[in-house]
């Protein structure tokens, strides 16, 4: 969502044009639910499933009715004012909230209840139209100028429909099998990303500080710093985690208190260096940058007002600096939360197991449930931080 | 009182600053005038140390600025800058109670003097004490400045290009303003500025600067009528000297008493400054002028061939001296 945001607010026209990018829009959902696969039917986990079109999926009255919907929206977009802007954000929220329902009748279409292994698939034209609706659901929001929170207590509401729905009815979807078979694990899972995120973050948060103040106090530091910090960067994740392998299972063969304390070629130890070694550039870059660019003309005011040093830090620059040095840390948390699926691989656990669990058993859905809350786990940071930085900007203050 | 003697200052091998010696007697109202680059900021900020001078004595009520805490000195002084300096993420009434707040008074005193100060400078409390400093125009904004700087009561009040960022008719009022309050509380105050006008309005001391060293100072009146050289003479605005000089002079000043002739028609407040009267007299093609005081009620008579005269008898005494 952040890079949305960063666009102009477009002003809102009275003007007769059709809005482009809604038009646009709809036609492309017409076009997905028209001629990609709504849904797929496999009849076990293993055997690739079947792609159904819409008419199969949903009989002719749901055709109809999505494809009214999507008609009305793109209508709604041909004559741009507030009451039509609020009445396409009506429709899009509807859409939404039906999706679920629609798979229901796909379910009771397509599965054979005889067949107890049968699962339906989310197809192509499925997460087309999911995709296109958010992108209308932002649009909206810029041309209503509605804030932040909207979209954010919009998809709340949906994402908690959907959870009924997937928990009460839609037992035949693959993706509530594969949860249903592993929900403890899953569980388990976003506890452990949660946490090696969590635990990288505060420690990049706090190296970086120091590091960003230690650059302020030493300008030669600067340069080496950031050349360090940029080479780390460019290192392939899957590739750190190998370099860092020998030496660390070296150390705790060698050093025994090392090994008691748990560090070991794999795992969590490898795992942490890793995304703290990633985090630290986008955190002291966005932290120096932050301390660097509060005005001059500001912290000269403090000093000849008779700030102490540490009172000009404290109250002036620290507080200025605090809306792009939390940039960082959103930035870098955002980053962390996607690394450590990778980590999975070198045994630290997280959601990137299913991921790679999934596609070493070539299940998709099992894919799709390590996936899934990792996405809803970045947009969640991202909106909670983004949240944050606004509070924090006096009055709008820029 | 401050007293600056042989101040320079040498940034790497330029000198921006030049030997130059200064005395503002307490409660006077200095102005430090000249182009861009002529050291005049450098010289305000060695007051409150700001920036180390090189080399000289800088005294602030016969001590040396050494003797002073530069952090506890500048409690003391007030500061006003032309980008006002606000803190952006404080409200007006936080940013006004900085001094106060960082000299531990209670909150009962700070509050208290905050609505004071808003008021002295006609920022109604109410509407403005929790606004931030992008939600004011340029001219509240530096009132807030002003307020700012006046906060803990400071003996001194440092003035960098204050009003040199506001539009013609805010900066006009704000200077009346100043000069309003300058009456009442009596600040030893140093103002850098390279508007000329505004110099010659507020000063009681001018003190013209170029190239770091001090080419002239003196009463504003005694500049004007004897510029040591064309420099000063030009920064004074050539030709129009002599109305500058007006405009220093009150009508009431170069009244006479009514005489037996018909009183004019054209009547000016003897409150007005000269230059205005003379003003007045070209747009009404009038050499005779009535003055009245504020309601209207005529008490003098002012007469162009009288100022010109007075002016010849000036001149004769001046070359006599």
């Amino acid at each position: 969502m952040s890079l949305l945001d960063a666009l102009p607010t477009p002003r809102l026209e009275r003007g007769s044009y059709p809005n482009v990018v809604l038009v646009s829009l709809s036609a492309v959902m017409l076009a997905a639910i028209w001629g990609l696969d709504a849904v797929s039917m496999a009849p076990n986990r293993i055997v690739q499933g079947a792609g159904a079109g819409v008419m199969e999926a949903l009989g002719w009255p749901g055709a109809l009715l999505a494809s009214l919907l999507v008609l009305a929206l793109g209508t709604l977009a041909f004559r741009p004012n507030p009451t039509n802007y609020s009445a396409a954000l009506g429709v899009v929220v509807l859409i939404l909230a039906l999706m679920p329902f629609g798979l229901m009748v796909a379910g009771h279409f397509l599965i054979d209840p005889a067949l107890p292994q049968a699962r339906l698939g989310i197809g192509a034209g499925y997460w087309v139209v999911l995709f296109v609706l958010l992108l209308c659901l932002i649009e909206l929001r810029l041309r209503l100028a509605l804030t932040r929170l909207w979209p954010m207590l919009i998809l709340a509401g949906v994402g908690l429909l959907w959870w009924l729905c997937a928990w009460l009815w839609l037992g035949d979807l693959a993706l509530v099998q594969e949860y249903r078979a592993r929900d403890q694990q899953l569980i388990r899972a976003v506890g452990q990303h949660v946490v090696l995120v969590g635990v990288a973050v505060s420690i990049s948060v706090v190296l970086g500080t120091l590091l960003a103040l230690l650059m302020r106090r030493y300008a030669r530091l600067q340069k080496g710093a950031f050349a360090v910090l940029n080479f780390l960067q460019t290192i392939p994740s899957l590739a750190l985690f190998g370099l860092l392998l020998a030496p660390l299972a070296w150390l705790s063969a060698n050093v025994p208190v090392l090994a008691e304390l748990g560090v070991s070629g794999i795992g969590n130890t490898p795992a942490l260096i890793a995304l703290v070694a990633y985090s630290l550039l986008p955190m002291v870059r966005n932290t120096y940058i932050a301390l660097e660019e509060v005005s001059a003309d500001t912290l000269e005011a403090a000093s000849a007002m008779g700030m102490r040093a540490s009172q000009r830090f404290w109250q002036v620059r620290l507080p200025l600096a605090l809306p792009v040095l939390l940039e960082g840390v959103r930035i870098t948390t955002v980053q962390a939360i996607g690394l450590t699926a990778v980590a999975a691989l070198i045994g630290a656990g997280g959601l990137g197991t299913f991921i790679f669990q999934g596609l070493g058993q070539a299940a998709m859905d099992m894919v799709l449930l390590g996936a899934l809350p990792i996405l809803i786990l970045a947009l969640m940071v991202d909106a909670a931080l983004s949240a944050l930085t606004e509070v924090l900007r006096p009055g709008g203050v820029q | 009182m401050i007293e600056l003697s042989q101040v320079s200052k040498q940034f790497g091998d330029e000198t921006a600053v030049d030997a130059i010696n200064l005395k503002v007697a307490k409660g006077k109202f200095c102005a430090l005038v000249g182009t861009s680059g002529c050291g005049k900021s450098t010289t305000l900020r060695m007051i409150n140390r700001l920036i180390e001078r090189s080399s000289g004595d800088i005294l602030l009520d016969g001590q040396p600025i050494e003797a002073y805490d530069p952090v506890k000195l500048r409690r003391r002084i007030g500061y006003v800058i032309q980008s006002t300096g606000l803190f952006p993420h404080w409200t007006v009434a936080r940013n006004i109670g900085l001094v106060p707040r960082l000299l531990k008074w209670s909150a009962d005193d700070i509050q208290a003097r905050v609505g004071e100060l808003m008021s002295l400078l006609g920022l109604p409390l109410e509407e403005f004490a929790h606004k931030y400093p992008h939600q004011l125009s340029g001219g509240q904004a530096q009132r807030v400045g002003v307020a700012r700087a006046l906060a803990a009561d400071p003996d001194i009040l440092l003035m960098d290009e204050p009003f040199g960022a506001l539009d013609p008719i805010t900066r006009i009022k704000l200077q009346d303003e100043l000069a309003a309050l300058q009456a009442r509380l009596h600040k030893t105050v140093v103002f850098v500025t390279h508007d000329m006008d505004e110099a010659l309005k507020l000063a009681d001391h001018l003190v013209v600067m170029r190239e770091g060293q001090i080419v002239q100072q003196g009463t504003p009146l005694s500049l004007l009528q004897r510029p040591v050289d064309a420099f000063v003479e030009s920064l004074l605005g050539g030709l129009e000297r002599g109305l500058k000089q007006a405009a220093l002079s009150r009508v009431k000043d170069h009244m006479s008493s009514l005489g037996p002739t018909l009183p004019s028609q054209y009547r000016i407040a003897a409150d007005c400054s000269l230059r205005q009267a003379l003003s007045v007299m070209l747009r009404d093609h009038a050499d005779r002028l009535t003055v009245v005081d504020q309601h209207d009620v005529p008490i003098g008579e002012l007469s162009l061939r009288r100022i010109v005269k007075e002016a010849q008898l000036e001149k004769g005494t001046s070359r006599d001296a």
